[in-house]
């Protein structure tokens, strides 16, 4: 994807539409932060699987993807099952805008896997991180939105992440 | 009688969120598919009034699975709903005679509105 948009103008992209869509669906307003997720975290992530080769992942503290949980299933009580099958479906959304988005600047018709739910942290082999934007609930948790592109490899160009 | 809907997606959460959404709306979540396969399965034996396809699904996608039930049931009301919402999606899903096309998230009023436009017009 770096290939494509500069990072700078993805940063801004992904950044918007982040708090778009978690203010949407879920009505907690995201504000960038600067404090890392703590010890209980989450990840989820998608591979783009059509159109660049880039991934995305969030991880967060497991309190707002709980929180998201509730909010989406206006339901007090949540499983861990819950909580798992609704950031997969929360960050779905969220990437399907993103792919919009990529299509609306660049023309690309962008697929991506569905997405994959782990506890604790997780990063997607033969990738390194490109960027890391942090964000804050306001309720004493944050989140990371993490930009991934392929490890280049030896004596092969990289083509468009 | 309340109009009855099949929905079909992977995520058991978009079910649950639609089930409520169509609460006292006149529409009524009847089966629920968690992929294209199962919705191909079921679709003869439900025969519901129409489908909520999501796109991104593990095995068959949304569109595809939307073309194999029109290939044989060419009066199937099929709403594809997807955050994909970009024009190249709108004209595929337009393509192989989708009714109405949902980006997601949606509300209640948004999803009623796009199940009146599949079965009424």
């Amino acid at each position: 994807m770096d290939k494509t948009i500069p990072e700078e103008k993805l940063r801004e992209e992904l950044d918007r539409i982040i708090r778009e869509v978690t203010e949407s669906s879920a009505g907690i307003a995201l504000t960038r932060g600067a404090a890392a997720p703590g010890k209980h975290i989450c990840t989820v992530h998608i591979g783009f699987r059509k159109g660049f080769h880039s991934s995305l992942s969030l991880r967060a503290d497991a309190a707002l993807f709980a929180r998201l949980a509730q909010s989406i299933l206006r339901e007090e009580h949540i499983t861990a099952q819950d909580l798992e099958d609704v950031a997969k479906e929360y960050f779905n959304v969220l990437c399907g805008h993103i792919a919009a988005a990529l299509y609306n600047s660049t023309h690309i018709s962008a697929r991506f896997s569905v997405p994959s739910f782990h506890w604790g942290n997780y990063s997607p082999k033969d990738h390194r991180e490109q960027f890391v934007i942090r964000y804050s609930s306001g309720q004493d948790e944050a989140a990371e939105l993490v930009h991934h592109v392929p490890v280049p490899q030896a004596g092969h160009e990289a083509g468009r992440t | 009688m309340a109009k009855r809907v099949m929905v079909v997606d992977d995520s058991r959460i978009q079910e649950v969120q639609i089930r409520k959404m169509l609460e006292g709306s006149g529409y009524e979540v009847v089966c629920y598919c968690r992929s294209g396969e199962d919705a191909l399965a079921q679709y003869d034996g439900v025969k519901p009034d129409v489908v909520t396809m999501d796109i991104i699904m593990p095995g068959m996608d949304g569109l595809e699975t939307a073309q194999a039930i029109l290939e044989e049931y060419s009066d199937a009301k099929i709403i594809m709903v997807s955050s994909l919402a970009y024009d190249d999606t709108f004209e595929e899903a337009k393509s192989i005679g989708a009714k109405a096309f949902l980006s997601k998230p949606f509300d209640a009023e948004q999803l009623v509105a796009a199940l009146d436009h599949a079965t009424l017009g």
